[in-house]
């Protein structure tokens, strides 16, 4: 379970250019809910992500995972809790590794990095066994630098990265929007399996609405900060992509564009 | 085994390029005349381009060229400059070593150790310009060699300059020298200076610097603290020597020099080297061991004798003159 | 036959370098100037326990001990006080510099023709002669060429080589991306000081302004490396640097053989360097193009 409260947060404080995002914003997560966030550029979505994660600091507000508060925590030591998909494919692989090298990386999370192999050979057929489910072939190309591999590939290896070892919470930031459609929609429902098989407790930001209704337990549209829908369960089911398109258009109207 | 076929391509590869090319340096200075008996072969492999040393390297031809070694005709040179880069030095030595040549002329303190240590002993190095021998480990304390070495060192006559120094100036009582904290041949020069100072009645005010870009600073710096300047042959600070002349013209003192150039260059006078002369003796020294003679046992020299070069110019912008006894014996730097 | 041997000792010896120089330009993508007084670091190390009657073998480990802390401190610098990489490594090195001479007790030159050191103490020093020397620096560049092949492929190597990567997966792998950069500049400097120890008894002599233009030493020899013989599988990496620095050293070797002006030498070796990379870049746009 994460929960934000109270959480404010101005940009440029104390210049011409100071922004006000969010004022006494809160938001819970139950576990295992998987939860959609959509909103238009600006609405404060990413910075969502971006505080959950510690990338950006708040002024003033808690952040709490299981009870635990992870506020005064840097960056780095959130990611014990936490797992990410980037929009950027390259942003969650290495590109001049193998895949092998990077299913080990990725499955030494959460240990100490010292001067054992780094590939650990009994596990090999576990990694396999992984990348098989992808469906992509991975499998049979473990000596394969990722760099090599196309933008899907990449962004199937790094969802299984960041999902290979237990976690609270994972974080996907728009990670199909770089993509085709086709290879998005495949990405799409590999996330959905996953997330069911590992009963993951998910923030998704997109930009695709679809994906926001068909996926997940629960959808919020973000505006100016704060979450300006906030549907679950039957009332998210019976919803259709024209009332979400409606509201969007006015918010739109409203801001002027 | 992979790591061994590349290694043997490494060694292949450094082999063509060695024999794919033809000539040689000493070739292009000119064409060796049969009629002569005795030809040989030596290399010259001098630090740094710097007029001293330059004047050091002239001067070992001419004293080769009067024991009977004429370049062109029974000797041929191979000329190299490590441009004060180390990494250089020690190729330049092993490749000089590599040639066989007869005898290594090296020029100052690190290319003469680079030569010494390359030549191992089977090749005689004839040094120059190495301001202390003993320090260096290219001699005992005797003066005979630690090896196959002999040659020159360029240590400064400092007795003999504070002397000058008192002669023109009775009232002086603060020297000031500039120097360079990487050269070793300047912090051992410093020493002697300030041990012998207090025979004179002088104090040593010293200020180091790293690198050029220092000399500015700490030549004003200097200049303001002191009754005159004493130069050294400091390689960075010869280099800059305008900068610090300057500085001592603003605060209206004399720069004294260590050797003929900076004299020339602007100095008030030097009770000191001449580098050509240097040369000269290091060439004999050179055409003695050519002859058959051993270099470990020929102890290294210092130069017979100093001299005193003056700079009627600059001595009269600053309003001083040469102390009359001794007008007979300065010569006008020029 | 010398000049081959003398131009595989030199190379190998910048091999040692050139490995250090492999982990902050290559893996870590950091321009590390810190080398250029590590170098000569090592090397007062060297000297001075020489001097005081120390087992030269005890130099070796001693020197890449205090390399490591040079690079520790730009490390530090960098990741601690956010200074920039460039930066870090120009104030290490600048504050070497005076540690570096005052190591050497204040003596910018030091001498140690008369003492003993590793190849004179090598057990191969009778029977092998001339090539003794060459031996002794080809098994010490060895070792340290295997061990970084084997710490590679740790997970601390993995760690290393994912930080220079993509330093986003090391963050959330959940591990401190600047304690890897700052592990990785201390295997690189360490590694640089014992190759100015192993200078320093070549020559036998130290001197202080022995660093003077090492990282470009270094980085031709990665740069010849890694773009000449990087794109053949067969060889590794660390492979490729051994060679690049070999044919540095040949290259240099030549130049001064065939008696170029000694003065153009740097503009040569600018030149070189230039060649390579404008060679190399073409390759890699292609490479590309042909991948499109």
């Amino acid at each position: 379970m994460i929960r934000l409260e109270h959480i404010d947060k101005t940009y440029n404080p104390h210049t011409v250019n100071e922004m006000q995002l969010f004022s006494d914003f809160n938001l819970e997560v139950k576990n295992n809910e998987f939860v959609s966030i959509i909103g238009s550029n600006g609405s404060g979505k990413t910075s969502l992500l971006n505080i959950i994660c510690g990338s950006i600091p708040i002024d003033s507000g808690d952040i709490l995972i299981n009870g635990e508060s992870i506020n005064k925590l840097v960056e780095f030591k959130r990611y014990k809790k936490i797992g990410r998909v980037y929009q950027n494919p390259s942003m969650g692989t290495c590109a001049n590794m193998t895949i092998l090298e990077n299913m080990s990386l990725a499955d030494n999370k959460g240990k100490i990095f010292d001067l054992k192999w780094g590939t650990d050979k009994k596990r090999i057929s576990f990694y396999k066994e992984q990348l098989a489910q992808l469906n992509l072939g991975l499998e049979d190309k473990l000596g394969v630098k990722v760099g090599l591999l196309s933008g899907g590939q990449r962004q199937a290896m790094a969802l299984l990265m960041s999902t290979i070892t237990p976690i609270d919470i994972l974080i996907l930031d728009e990670h199909t929007a770089a993509l085709d459609p086709k290879t998005a929609e495949i990405i799409m429902e590999l996330t959905d399996k996953i997330v069911k098989e590992k009963n993951l407790t998910t923030i998704m930001v997109t930009h695709n609405l679809m994906y926001a209704l068909n996926y997940g337990h629960r959808l919020i549209m973000m505006h100016e900060g704060k979450a300006i829908m906030d549907i679950e369960g039957d009332e998210k089911s019976s919803v259709a992509v024209d009332d979400i398109l409606d509201v969007f258009n006015r918010i739109s109207i409203e801001r002027g564009n | 085994m992979k790591k061994l076929l590349s290694l043997m391509l490494a060694s292949a590869m450094a082999l063509s390029m060695l024999t794919g090319c033809g000539g040689k340096a000493g070739e292009a200075d000119g064409e060796t005349d049969m009629q002569v008996s005795e030809n040989v072969k030596i290399g010259i492999a001098q630090f740094a381009p710097h007029g001293s040393l330059d004047n050091c390297v002239e001067g070992f031809k001419q004293g080769l060229a009067e024991a009977g070694y004429v370049e062109g005709k029974n000797l041929e040179i191979d000329f190299q400059n490590a441009q004060a880069d180390m990494a250089n030095t020690n190729q330049i030595a092993q490749s000089m070593v590599a040639e066989n040549v007869d005898l290594i002329c090296a020029v100052a303190t690190p290319m003469a150790q680079a030569a010494f240590n390359a030549a191992e002993g089977k090749i005689p190095v004839i040094y120059t310009a190495v301001t202390d021998p003993v320090a260096a480990e290219l001699a005992n304390e005797d003066g005979s060699g630690t090896g196959n070495a002999t040659g020159t060192s360029d240590k400064l006559a400092v007795e003999a300059q504070l002397e000058m120094i008192r002669a023109f100036q009775p009232d002086a009582k603060k020297i000031g020298i500039l120097y360079t904290t990487s050269e070793a041949n300047s912090v051992s020069a410093i020493e002697e200076y300030k041990s012998l100072a207090g025979g004179y009645g002088f104090e040593i005010v010293d200020s180091g610097i790293s690198q050029p870009a220092d000399i500015p600073m700490a030549a004003a710096d200097l200049a303001a603290k002191v009754d005159c300047i004493s130069n050294l042959t400091d390689n960075t600070v010869v280099s800059s020597l305008p900068v610090l002349l300057d500085a001592a013209n603003k605060a209206n003192i004399p720069v004294y020099g260590s050797e003929i150039e900076q004299v020339k260059n602007g100095c008030v006078a030097t009770e000191g080297l001449d580098y050509i002369a240097l040369g000269k003796q290091t060439g004999a020294m050179a055409a003695r061991v050519l002859q058959g003679e051993d270099a470990k046992t020929i102890p290294y020299e210092t130069i017979s004798e100093y001299s005193l070069y003056i700079n009627s110019a600059a001595l009269q912008t600053l309003g001083m003159n040469c102390p009359d006894d001794l007008k007979d014996k300065a010569t006008e730097a020029e | 036959m010398a000049l081959i041997l003398s131009v595989l000792e030199q190379g190998f010896i910048y091999t040692i370098l050139a490995l250090g120089v492999y982990i902050t330009y290559k893996i870590l993508d950091f321009p590390d100037l810190t080398v250029d007084s590590s170098f000569p670091l090592g090397a007062a190390v060297c000297a001075v326990m020489i001097k005081a009657g120390i087992n030269p073998y005890l130099t070796l480990p001693a020197a890449f001990a205090a390399g490591g802390i040079a690079g520790l401190a730009t490390g530090m610098i960098h990741v601690k006080f956010k200074v920039r990489d460039l930066l870090s490594g120009i104030i290490t090195m600048t504050m070497l510099y005076s540690v570096n001479l005052h190591i050497a007790g204040g003596q910018a030159n030091m001498p140690i023709f008369s003492s003993e050191n590793i190849f004179t103490l090598s057990p191969f020093a009778d029977k092998l002669g001339e090539y003794n020397k060459v031996l002794v620096i080809f098994i010490i560049m060895l070792i340290c060429k295997f061990l970084m092949d084997l710490y590679l492929k740790t997970k601390s190597g993995y760690l290393l080589r994912a930080v220079g990567d993509n330093d986003t997966v090391v963050t959330v792998l959940a591990k401190d991306k600047g304690i890897v950069k700052i592990t990785g500049l201390v295997i690189a400097n360490a590694l640089v000081a014992l190759a100015g120890c192993v200078m320093c008894q070549d020559q036998r002599f130290f001197e202080i302004s022995m660093g003077t233009g090492t990282i470009v030493i270094g980085l031709a020899s990665v740069i010849i490396g890694t773009n000449v013989f990087g794109k053949l599988s067969f060889i590794k990496t660390t492979t490729s640097v051994i060679i690049g620095s070999v044919i540095y050293k040949a290259c240099v070797a030549v130049a001064i053989w065939l008696g170029l002006a000694a003065i153009d030498m740097k503009l040569i070796t600018g030149a070189l360097f230039l060649v390579i990379l404008v060679i190399s870049n073409f390759r890699k746009a292609g490479a590309e193009n042909d991948q499109a």
